[in-house]
């Protein structure tokens, strides 16, 4: 377990590698930073004393080297539009990513098994026709439309909920509603599907002959070789929210969170604070993807992990 | 789908021709599916042919005829059968021809990517042992890479454009096939015949073509559909942050993006767009769900058994679940 | 919508108390802004969202009414001139800031030397221009240096806020603001909202409304979302579509004005009767009435602000005259030749469409239009590009200091800003305008300069735009000319 735990690391850390080079890349070779940050009004000797204060006069590879040397120290620079070090409001915003991303997607999860059992128990049955079409109608629907779609609806026609913004708990419902909305969809078939599968098993057919109880089939053994496929998929929704799909449901409900600061660095140019945000997601999908893992690993010893 | 085809097992056996009516068939009887495609072949035309479908150029304005509703309601006219925008635009035109910047960027991507992808594949599933390990890695690394967020600050440095949102798309969504491809020919390779041509002295590229690649087709096919979806609904979510398709083109997500600040005076705006985003997805989904089942033997056993299922129980009387078809 | 089912719908939707914001203190209104302040220093950035804050928390020595005019504020009276380079200003007494430091001549002298120190590099010095330093008379009388001869220093002291010295030494005044003015700091929940009380001190008295929250939200859409959901109650910039569909709302007209800059050089708009055949071609009205909804006003023949200082009262509006157009470009033997028009998208309120509209009204008497819509920035570069001028430009110039030497140094004095033109004398006029002393003399000067432009139509100015605010039902407020939200001037109707 140690050793593995350690081969994980070493793979994260080239993950990291990976993306710093990617940002290195684009922000120094193919972009401008000095034309992307700095005002158009800005004289040649402004340009040319920012260009000496990140580091562009210097070689491309020294420049990585200390590109690289700051970010050990989370030093991203500071942010050219709040004027204070990057990371600090990386920090200040993660919060409130995190708590939508734990509301949205801790509904999808608890939803979604009842609703994917229920439609298993009975295939082709009208409830299991009526959880796939919905299922289905709910994988194509783009986030963003959704949730202007809620806010029409629930906000200013029905009042109920808040608009916008964060503070309420009552602020939380229609953002976590729309990002869960996907992973919802697509956890309720998995489930409903690999049920199915599994009911359709000897030992299951076996038990139920023997008289068990069938919530106790359900929640002893057919639920439990369900799991792995599920936690597999719930950390691919988790990874692929936090690699960017919060970036649009922050935008339309206008929460503050990393997603709406990203696209707002974006707008002003701020491409310090921009790095920051995606060296963070970066990180924390290595840790989530090494947290996986290990789950995994306890839950069934016998997963070859390499 | 769950309303399942009771059409013929063997359908392995037969050739060519009998082959696609057999598909058909099939097909004829997965309505949603049937449906799906039908949807799917209607979008494409209705791309290709957008000049001569389109009533208006989607980019003409009209000052006097601004925000116009959909023709069934008070103030609306059959010259505009799906209204006008905050431009005084044909809402109906515009969805006409933003299917094709939704239809040009998914195909693009996909085709590239699932070259790529599927080349790289085969030559770490093939080449085996360091090579493997190697591009294994660098997929395995780049997984984990934050897609969109990534994409999103790449597209704002070097600037929106079609082809970037293509390229860069391309670049972030190559991994899946790699690593589909490359799980399937490591187990090919394993299988008897395979191994009998390897020993008998196959050069490598007659092994790929004559057996590796016909294994894949269908494995690739079904990725490609659904990664299809994904790359619509992204291009969609880049588009309508502002970062994708630029004015005076036209995308669905960028006019859902134009029209939000219009949603409590002119709900067709955000409506149409959005409703042919949907349209487009859930037909591909269904139609994918099919292939999906059609192309994997041990999924049509299933779909066979639980058809028989589904017939026996209604035999038994059991209508209170099963409503009559 | 049903009422009891709505009533039950919230019930199973959240059950704990009131759902949305607002109506919880009678006198607490929220303001939807459009972005965040980047920091709560108040001299350091040119940032809107600072100053929609610190407006209310901060003053300066000279305030205007709504209506624009100048009046003492923090400043006794209005200042004396006593040379070329020199204004003296009489300080109000008994005026303390919220922390309890007096406000006094040190006070002043601190804070003309902070934003105007060179390490602080402070962006409101495209404001301050001139201003060199202060120095203290006595406790309550400064003066204040200007690098040289500056007719409009008064009214560059109107965007100077007066922060005190101790505080400013000791604390961080980019998160801690403390001033002078109606109200006082609470909170600053950043990404979300700053709360502000009423100072209950204040010199007028305590303001009416006891309690304001600023909400940032970017979206145009979401602002109004929140409005129509009785969230917000006043919000800013909102299209003249909507002046129906909200509660209440206010419209007062602004300091933007859009024009389109004509080069004097270029082959194609060289002859002046093309230049005046580009301006009567245009039915001004027409877009006016349909794309603003009547909330813009046909401008009167000039790019000067009408309520600016050197606004020509003698100059009419362009008429509109296809005909008269037509013949101009026969005259002119010009019949069909190409103009390029440059623009932007999406900075201003319906620029394109403007635009477009200015581009159809061209194609109408027989010219070619080579519309050409850049990126913000890309458009910046050219219209900054002294060496190729664009034929036409359009532009919206937005005036804060109420001078017409806004106007003139960005749009006519050659070699500046984004004028496209190459004279001379025009531009030593203006130059000279700009540094005379003798209001009435310059005055007579800006009436000379804007009759030239008239006459041989440097531009196609087009109109005044107006401020739109959205608000609740409950809010009453009229909005002022300069676009400020004093939150001292609103209050609400119970």
């Amino acid at each position: 377990m140690g050793s593995f735990i350690l081969r994980r690391l070493w793979q994260g850390l080239l993950v990291v590698l990976g993306v710093t080079l990617t940002v290195f890349v684009v922000t120094r070779v193919f972009g401008d930073p000095v034309s992307l940050m700095l005002p158009l009004t800005a004289t040649a000797e402004q340009r040319a004393a920012f260009a000496h204060e990140i580091g562009l006069d210097r070689p491309l590879l020294v420049q990585f080297l200390g590109f690289m040397r700051d970010l050990v120290a989370l030093d991203f620079g500071n942010s050219l539009w709040q004027r204070r070090p990057a990371i600090e409001v990386v920090f200040e915003r993660l919060p409130n990513t995190l708590l939508l991303i734990v509301a949205g997607l801790g509904f999808a999860i608890l939803a979604s098994i009842p609703l994917g059992i229920i439609a298993a128990l009975r295939p082709g049955g009208i409830v299991d026709r009526l959880t796939v079409s919905l299922g289905l109608i709910g994988l194509s629907m783009p986030q963003f439309w959704v949730g202007l779609l809620f806010i029409v609806i629930f906000a200013v026609q029905l009042k109920l909920l808040p608009t916008s913004g964060m503070g309420t708990p009552a602020h939380l419902i229609l953002p976590a509603l729309t990002l869960g909305l996907t992973p919802l969809a697509r956890l309720t078939l998995l489930v409903r599907s690999s049920m199915i599968d599994e009911l359709n098993q000897q030992y299951i057919k076996a038990a139920r002959a023997k008289g068990l109880g069938l919530s106790r089939i359900l929640g002893v053994h057919a639920l439990r070789n369900v799991l792995i496929s599920f936690l597999t998929l719930t950390g691919w929704e988790l990874i692929s929210i936090l690699a960017g799909y919060t970036v649009v449901v922050e935008t339309v409900f206008a929460w503050p969170g990393l997603g709406l600061t990203a696209m707002q660095a974006i707008q002003r140019g701020d491409l310090f604070l921009m790095q920051a945000i995606v060296f963070s997601i970066a990180f924390l999908i290595v840790l989530i993807n090494i947290a996986l893992d290990i789950a995994f690993k306890m839950i069934d010893p016998r997963i070859n992990l390499n | 789908m769950s309303s399942a085809s009771t059409s013929s097992l063997p359908l392995a056996l037969s050739g060519g021709t009998r082959l696609a009516g057999g598909f058909l068939r099939e097909l004829w009887h997965d309505k949603p599916a049937a449906i799906g495609l039908l949807v799917i072949l209607l979008i494409i035309a209705m791309a290709i042919f957008a000049p001569l479908i389109a009533p208006y150029d989607p980019a003409a304005q009209s000052l006097i005829a601004r925000l116009k509703p959909p023709a069934w309601l008070a103030g609306g006219s059959w010259a505009h059968p799906l209204g006008t925008d905050h431009l005084g635009r044909d809402v109906l035109s515009r969805v006409i021809w933003g299917s094709r910047a939704t239809l040009l960027i998914g195909f693009s991507v996909v085709l590239l990517a699932g070259t790529f992808g599927v080349i790289v594949g085969l030559w770490a599933g093939y080449a085996g042992g360091r090579v493997d390990s190697l591009v294994m890695r660098l997929v395995d690394i780049q997984v984990s890479f934050p897609g969109i967020l990534l994409i999103l600050l790449i597209v704002s440095v070097i600037g929106p454009s079609i082809t970037t949102m293509i390229v860069v798309l391309a670049v972030t969504n190559w991994m899946v096939y790699a690593r589909q491809v490359r799980g399937i020919v490591m187990s090919v390779r394993q299988t008897a015949y395979v191994e009998a041509a390897e020993v008998i002295g196959c050069r490598p590229g007659r092994v790929i073509f004559r057996h590796i690649l016909p294994n894949l087709f269908s494995p690739i096919l079904t990725v490609a559909i659904l990664e299809f979806t994904n790359i619509v609904l992204a291009e969609a979510a880049i588009s309508f942050l502002g970062l994708g398709v630029q004015p005076p083109a036209t995308s669905w997500g960028l006019d859902v993006a134009a029209a939000r600040d219009y949603i409590f005076i002119a709900w067709w705006l955000i409506t149409f767009p959005g409703l042919s985003i949907v349209a487009t997805v859930l037909s591909v989904n269904l139609f994918a769900n099919w292939v999906r089942i059609t192309a994997d033997p041990q999924e049509r056993e299933k779909r066979f058994a639980r058809a028989q299922a589904a017939k026996r129980r209604r035999a038994r009387g059991d209508q209170a679940t099963v409503p009559a078809e | 919508m049903n009422d009891t089912f709505r009533r039950v719908l919230a019930a199973a939707v959240f059950s704990a108390g009131s759902l949305t914001a607002g109506a919880v203190l009678a006198q607490s209104i929220t303001i939807a802004i459009g972005s965040e302040p980047s920091t709560l220093d108040p001299q350091l950035r040119d940032d809107g969202g600072e100053r929609q804050v610190n407006d209310n928390i901060y003053e300066t020595l000279l305030a205007r009414t709504p209506t624009g005019e100048l009046v003492p504020s923090l400043a006794a009276e209005m200042p004396k001139q006593i040379d070329d380079l020199t204004w003296e200003f009489t300080l109000r007494e008994g005026v303390t800031f919220h922390n309890g430091e007096p406000f006094n001549a040190d006070a002043v002298v601190y804070s003309v030397k902070r934003v105007v120190a060179p390490e602080n590099a402070s962006e409101q010095m495209a404001y301050l221009g001139t201003i060199a330093g202060a120095e203290k008379v006595d406790d309550y009388k400064v003066r204040i240096t200007t690098s040289g001869p500056d007719p409009i220093l008064p009214s560059r002291m109107y965007w100077m806020k007066i922060v005190p010295p101790k505080h400013a030494e000791e604390a961080d005044l980019a998160a801690q603001p403390v001033g002078t003015g109606p109200y006082k700091f609470v909170s600053w929940n950043r990404g979300s909202d700053i709360t502000l009380e009423a100072n209950a001190d204040h010199r007028d008295g305590a303001p009416d409304v006891e309690q304001v929250t600023y909400r940032f939200v970017t979206e145009p859409g979401t602002r109004l979302s929140g409005l129509m959901a009785g969230e917000f109650d006043v919000i800013v910039n909102l299209p003249p579509e909507f002046t129906a569909t909200v509660p209440k709302f206010a419209a007062v007209r602004g300091i933007e004005t859009s024009t389109i800059i004509l080069s004097t050089d270029n082959e194609a708009t060289r002859d002046p009767r093309v230049r005046q055949a580009l301006n009567i071609a245009i039915d001004r009205k027409a877009i006016a009435d349909n794309l603003f909804l009547g909330y813009a006003e046909v401008a009167k023949g000039q790019l000067i602000h009408p309520n600016a200082f050197g606004f020509n009262k003698s100059i009419e509006a362009y008429p509109y005259d296809p005909d008269r157009a037509r013949q101009l470009l026969a005259e002119a033997g010009a019949e069909g030749s190409t103009i390029e028009l440059l623009g932007e998208s999406g900075r201003w309120l319906k620029d394109r469409e403007v635009i477009e509209a200015v581009a159809g009204y061209w194609t109408e008497i027989g010219l070619k239009v080579d519309v050409q819509i850049e990126e913000f920035s890309r458009y910046l570069d050219r219209l900054f590009d002294m060496k190729v001028r664009p034929d036409a430009y359009f532009v919206l110039n937005s005036n804060e200091l109420f001078d017409a030497d806004r106007e003139m140094s960005f749009a006519y004095e050659a070699g500046a800003g984004g004028a496209s033109n190459s004279e001379k004398e025009l531009a030593e006029t203006i130059r000279a305008a700009r540094t005379e002393t003798d209001l009435e003399e310059r005055s007579t000067l800006y009436d000379k300069l804007t009759a030239k432009l008239h006459e041989e139509a440097f531009d196609v100015p087009l109109f005044n735009h107006q401020d739109i605010y959205g608000m609740s039902a409950r809010m009453e407020w009229q909005p002022r000319v300069d676009g400020k939200l004093i939150v001292k001037e609103m209050s609400v109707a119970e």
